[in-house]
């Protein structure tokens, strides 16, 4: 355990030591008045980590005898993280200040939520890797509940927490079995032992443990949580919800199935397909009842999910490439979407039915142009990003033989484009009733309009992202 | 520069289209107005100082797909240079003159803004078409060629309005399709048999494919008589050829300076324009130049005689150009590519003009198409008068005999006659009685329209509509007979002016190097000078080429190693715009018969091309068309000035005839019989039946029925219980780890 | 003799009660909670047996990690109950469903 090693764990023990002493400084002086300067800071502080890690990281070191590991993958999950992490915190300052809910808490455990996902994508070993997820898992029951007053943001944080607890049993449940059968905690040592042969106590291991893993991406069937959750917090939550720890415990799952059942991929392929095809199918016909936008949000990140998934089920290097690279453009995404999310109300209340967006774009044309070009890239509608994540992971699917999957999916997705296009009908040529006002903030109104730019003008190369997602892939499937 | 040419129209249409609301329509107009004239004048300065040699400029890197690579290059040789001039100064007269013209248009209501849409428009098909004339490849000209489809399908339509306007936009685009699945089919047989899609490459693939047999269809085909045909029947849809030319008199439809530019100048001469560029294989395909010469003969006819009847003054002149395209096509089909596109620069100059000097006499009565209405026009519109005279003169061809001293269409109208002579009998007495034909109907015109007593309050009554399927061109817009006709402004006159100059000296500057001495043919178009004592017995396969004269033609070779090596062209593109191979022995000797034997002795070269041979034809043929246009003359003085009378008589007593011609041989009725019924039919079978009942059926099954009703089951899954969604967890790990068991772990 | 075995079935057991206890109980969130920490002591028994029987420490850190998180997650989930015990007057599980479709 040298300096070295703690070096390389930096941008984590940055961020704690910054999450207690932010707590400290804020409990002992002005409380909340300090939340508008912590979330600005926090924030910051996510961006400075997000460049300096994805700027000074270099090669591939397993530290703390093999417990941590800074590879490629991780720095990419990373700078994805804490990058989509600070894009939710200021879009939601403005918000959480009008709805007095702007607690100082709120940035903090934001913080000591991305600590943990760190530390998941990071883990070379199933401790590591339980504590990440509780750490993140405990961070984020609290988020959920943070609008104290409020029966609905209380039955979320509630739900949320046994569900969560349920699937951290099965997940831990999987790995003692893991443990016993391989006799080690460590990645390496696991993969070692599946290579001379699987005992069945490791396959039930890694069934639980895929089941607790796919609670945290919200794959079906273990997605009930979602909607509710989603609906039930306030929408910053579900925001940051939707995105950075999405990525995280997709990481984490493709970390999992590769660093320490990396021998065996016909295994948990089709546990993974199973879970990819019922999400998507899923989300796509369980979102077109939905009357309310973050309930229909949370469909969208299950059927989402599972297209990620169909790139990780098939357990070659490209596969996870599309999956990092379907992460990335999955987050930018929902950060677009829910800044408008955001900005829905009425009387100055917020607000997320469906059906106040109609007319919308007589009122506010560019906005309305800029949610029409999303919701097209999240349908996956050929000239936006979103359509080319879609397709690498399709092509990842094709390309290793599971064309099957790959047909599923294309299926799932024209579903799905219906409800996505259904909101675009609502704003363009629905009947006008009760209408919303959408009041943003600039940093809202700039994300909106910048993610919208992206989906449109990310075609010519994705922004460079292929590059670095081929890396980390690289790196992760050997 | 031939990059200005190309791009100023395009950035003037993106300017004018996009842009009007910023800086406004009157500056729209005036951008690309000018960015066209800027074009024109260096089109004309590239044609003036044009050395003859082909030029490629590389513009980008275009498509890359197996075999399959081109660039995005302009070719630049003389029969690029003469479409230039054509279409740039043409397009930028119209576009001048369509100031004037557009200015009040009563289509549209107060406040509604066109004429940015319109100059946009104009511009964007002046684009496509020099794109079109400019490739270098098939590919590069199909896209313009299905650019200045576009252009013209919005052009056509842009009254839209008006029900009649859309229908005949549809009927253009839709007839169009089919000449462009011969063209497509075409291209795709050049790529399959040359393995490339440039101009070079198949040029020098030709006298290989010539030897190549191909299967299609039914049967066996000479490859390069195949491609030819195929090629044609695009050339046939662009170019209203008999069978696909019931679209263009529809077309007039649309605005006239629109019939102007595209649909008499520039546009249905591509057809033309495809055949002379691809002459180099055209040679070695000696039936699908027969093919070209006998149908563009009939149509030439066929028109023609359509033309003697029609009352709507657009529909005439539109009857006239597709006879004179018919001419062009009998040029090229009997091998004087030169006098083809000699006949098409001319024409350009004096068609447009017509149309326009139509335009301003629709203009001066107030929208007013029906010629049974004008009369007398003469005094009040004398300037359009003058100019619409000259154009007649020009297109009846009135010059003095044996000379070459007369207006545009004596020069190339009797060339193209005299060649024909020597390449078809056929085609050259169908030709001559057109061109009596061509006289009556354009003097019909004249004297319908300006001479005689005004017709303007007489209504509708006095001349037989029954069964005449009338279009009914703005009648109802206007009370007319309520305004004065007046003189059109200054800004349409201009243009009639500038093609006046055209249409009366652009034959006999240019005579020479269209239809002159072989030589200075050959010099003019950048072609090797054929060795007339060894050519007599060439063989086809090898152009016996001597520089005898030393002359440096430094035309591209095609750079066909790369293809050679593959064993699929082989030889070197021909130099220059065109191929004019000499005659064969067998062809020799049936030219012999035809010539005048005295001139042929006399002869300084002896006929062993075309083009020395249609100078030595007899001079009864060559006053022939001459004596044809004096008939038509005077039938038509007889007919509307002399006995205003005789024309009614003898359409009662040859009703038959009449009604016949009336209604254009009945093609559009035939038509619809044969195709639209049956289409229509088909379509509302497979609506009803097949999509109605399958497709909708099984799509609509799943959509309403399935999806919902899974809609439903989620949403009642999603109970809201916490018991229920752990109940579901552990399904979900039971499944999961049963199926784990029973078959992943087995193994 | 007390065989590996012999643990893994007393743990499975133990587990299988603590999820059959988060689904068939719809009474009292409370017992949820107790449901809870019932599957981590079922995994910790595991862990031991294995750690025990393989020789290897491993798997007794890793209990005492489980023992801390679990604390702290009673600690949350208690307060999260109370949270929303004062919104609601109730902690029947049964009520936990204003949100659902």
């Amino acid at each position: 355990m040298t300096s070295a090693d703690f070096r390389i764990l930096l941008p984590e023990i940055l961020l704690s030591g910054y999450a207690m002493a932010a707590l400290m400084a804020a409990v002992y002086t002005t409380r909340d008045k300090l939340a508008a300067t912590l979330v600005w800071a926090t924030a910051g502080l996510f961006v400075a980590l997000a460049l300096y890690i994805g700027a000074a990281g270099v090669g591939e070191r397993t530290v703390f005898n093999g417990l941590f590991v800074d590879d490629p993958f991780a720095r990419f999950a990373k700078v994805t993280i804490l990058l989509s992490a600070a894009a939710v915190l200021v879009m939601s300052q403005d918000y959480m200040y009008r709805r007095d809910l702007l607690r100082f808490e709120y940035p903090i455990l934001v913080t000591l939520a991305v600590v943990g996902m760190m530390v998941m994508v990071s883990s070379a070993d199933l401790i590591t890797l339980y504590m990440g997820l509780e750490l993140q898992s405990l961070s984020l029951y609290v988020v959920a509940s943070i609008r104290r007053d409020s029966a609905k943001s209380s039955e979320a944080g509630l739900k949320y927490f046994v569900l969560g607890a349920l699937s951290s049993g099965l997940l831990l449940y999987g790995a003692s079995l893991v443990y016993g059968y391989a006799g080690t905690t460590q990645f390496a040592g696991i993969l070692t032992t599946v290579q001379a042969g699987v005992p069945l106590g490791l396959l039930f291991g890694l069934v639980f443990m895929l089941a607790g893993l796919a609670f945290k991406v919200s794959a079906a069937p273990f997605h009930m949580w979602t909607p509710d959750v989603y609906e039930g917090s306030p929408t910053p939550v579900t925001a940051f919800f939707a995105t950075a720890p999405k990525v995280a415990a997709m990481a984490l799952i493709a970390r999992l199935v590769q660093d320490a059942f990396g021998g065996i991929p016909g295994q948990w392929g089709q546990v993974l397909a199973a879970l990819a095809v019922a999400s998507m199918f899923l989300g796509a016909v369980a979102a077109i009842g939905q009357r309310d936008i973050k309930r229909l949000m949370a469909y969208s990140s299950i059927a989402h999910m599972g297209y990620a998934l169909i790139g990780l089920c098939v357990g070659t290097a490209y596969g996870v490439q599309a999956t990092m690279i379907y992460m990335a453009i999955y987050v930018t995404m929902n950060v677009g979407t829910f800044a408008f999310i955001l900005s829905m109300e009425r009387d100055g209340r917020p607000v997320s039915d469906i059906a106040g967006l109609n007319q919308f774009a007589r009122k506010e044309p560019l906005k309305a142009l800029a949610m029409l070009v999303l919701l097209f890239s999240l349908a996956g509608v050929p000239p936006m990003v979103g359509f080319f994540g879609k397709f690498y992971v399709l092509k990842a699917a094709v390309d290793a033989g599971w064309v099957w999957l790959a047909v599923a999916g294309a299926v799932a997705s024209v579903i799905g484009a219906f409800y996505y296009l259904r909101l675009v009908y609502f704003m363009y040529f629905g009947a006008e009733q009760d209408p919303v006002d959408s009041r943003m903030a600039p940093v809202q109104w700039g994300m909106l309009v910048a993610v919208a730019a992206i989906m449109l003008l990310g075609i010519v190369n994705l922004f460079g992202i292929e590059g670095p997602a081929a890396l980390a892939a690289q790196a992760l499937v050997r | 520069m031939a990059t200005i040419i190309l791009f100023a129209p395009l950035i003037g249409a993106i300017i004018c289209g996009f842009g009007w609301r910023l800086i406004g329509e009157r500056a729209g107009q005036v951008i690309t107005t000018s960015l066209v004239f800027l074009a024109a004048a260096l089109s004309w300065w590239i044609f003036l100082t044009f050395d003859g040699t082909t030029q490629q400029i590389v513009l980008m890197r275009w498509i890359e797909s197996g075999t399959m690579g081109s660039e995005w290059a302009i070719r630049l040789d003389r029969l690029t240079a003469i479409m230039l001039v054509v279409v740039t100064s043409v397009s930028a007269l119209v576009h001048l003159y369509s100031f004037g013209y557009m200015a009040h248009d009563d289509n549209w209501r107060e406040g509604e803004h066109y004429k940015a849409r319109f100059f946009a428009y104009l511009s964007f098909f002046t684009f496509s078409m020099l794109m079109l004339v400019t490739s270098d490849n098939l590919v590069q000209m199909f896209f313009g060629w299905e650019g200045v489809g576009v252009a013209s399908y919005l052009l056509i339509g842009f009254y839209y309005r008006k029900a009649s306007a859309n229908a005949a936009a549809m009927k253009a685009f839709i007839v169009n399709r089919v000449g462009d699945f011969g063209f497509a089919l075409g291209i795709f047989a050049l790529f399959y048999l040359t393995d490339s899609i440039r101009f070079d490459d198949v040029f020098a693939a030709a006298p290989a494919l010539a030897e190549t047999n191909l299967t299609f269809l039914w049967g066996e085909w000479n490859a390069a008589n195949l491609v030819g045909v195929l090629l044609f029947i695009g050339a046939m849809g662009k170019s209203a050829q008999l069978f696909l030319h019931t679209w263009l008199p529809d077309a007039m439809e649309g605005p006239t300076p629109v019939s102007a530019l595209i649909h008499a100048a520039t546009m249905v001469t591509a057809g033309v324009f495809l055949v002379c560029r691809m002459s180099p294989l055209y040679e070695y395909a000696p039936q699908a130049l027969a093919f070209i010469t006998v149908l563009g003969a009939c149509t030439a006819f066929v028109a023609a005689t359509i033309g003697l009847v029609q009352n709507d003054i657009k529909r005439v002149i539109a009857y006239s150009t597709m006879s004179q395209l018919g001419y062009m096509f009998v040029a090229a089909g009997v091998g004087v590519y030169p006098v083809a596109m000699f006949h098409l620069f001319t024409h350009a100059f004096f068609k447009a003009m017509l149309f326009l000097g139509a335009g301003s006499v629709i203009h001066a009565t107030h929208h007013e198409q029906d010629m049974r209405n004008y009369g007398g026009l003469r005094k009040q519109i004398p300037l359009t008068f003058w100019a619409m005279l000259i154009g007649t003169l020009a297109i009846t061809g009135v010059g003095i005999p044996l000379t070459h001293y007369g207006f545009a269409g004596f020069l190339s109208k009797d060339a193209v006659i005299e060649s024909a002579w020597v390449g078809s009998g056929f085609a050259f007495w169908l030709l001559v009685v057109a061109a009596c034909f061509t006289s009556f109907y354009s003097w019909r015109l004249m004297f319908m329209t300006f001479f005689g007593e005004s017709r303007a309050h007489g209504g509708h009554g006095h001349d037989d509509h029954n069964g005449a399927v009338h279009d009914a061109h703005g009648h109802d817009d206007h009370g007319h007979g309520h305004h004065e006709p007046h003189e059109s402004p200054m800004v349409m006159l201009i243009p009639l002016g500038v093609l006046a100059l055209g249409a009366v000296f652009s034959g006999m500057i240019w005579y020479k190097v269209f239809f002159g001495e072989e030589t200075a043919v050959r010099d003019w178009f950048g072609m090797e000078q054929v060795a007339h004592g060894e050519a007599h017995g060439a063989d086809h396969g090898a152009v016996a080429a001597v520089n005898s004269e030393g002359e440096t033609v430094t035309a591209e070779a095609a750079p066909a190693e790369g293809h050679a090596a593959e064993g699929h062209a082989t030889g070197v593109a021909p130099k220059g715009a065109l191929l004019m191979l000499p005659f064969t022995p067998e062809e020799q000797a049936v030219v012999d018969t035809r010539l005048d034997a005295a001139k042929v002795a006399k002869a300084e070269h002896p006929p062993t091309t075309i083009i020395n041979a249609a100078h030595l034809v007899p001079t009864w043929v060559k006053v022939a068309p001459f004596i044809a246009m004096l008939i038509g003359f005077a039938v038509a003085w007889l007919f509307y000035i002399k006995d205003p009378s005789l024309p009614r008589r003898l359409a009662q007593q040859q009703r038959p005839l009449y009604l016949f011609l009336l209604n254009k041989w009945y093609f559009d009725e035939l038509y619809d019989v044969i195709f639209v019924r049956p289409a229509r039919w088909l379509g509302g079978f497979l609506w009803k039946r097949g999509d109605g009942a399958v497709i909708d059926g099984s799509i609509n099954g799943v959509a309403m029925g399935i999806v919902p009703m899974l809609t439903r089951l989620a949403g009642r899954a999603q109970s809201g219980y916490l018991f229920h969604y752990a109940f579901a967890m552990v399904l979900g790990i039971v499944a999961l780890v049963t199926w784990m068991t029973l078959f992943g772990g087995a193994k | 003799m007390v065989g590996l075995e012999h643990y893994l079935t007393v743990a499975a057991a133990l587990f299988v009660i603590g999820i059959f206890g988060i689904f068939l109980n719809r009474k009292n969130v409370i017992v949820i909670l107790m449901s809870i920490e019932l599957m981590l002591l079922a995994v910790n028994i595991n862990l031991v047996a294995f750690s025990s029987f393989s020789g290897d420490l491993v798997g007794q850190v890793f209990t005492m990690f489980v023992l801390t998180v679990a604390a702290a997650e009673a600690a949350i989930g208690l307060a999260i109950l109370v949270v929303f015990f004062r919104n609601r007057g109730t902690i029947e599980v049964e009520d936990v469903n204003v949100m659902k479709g």
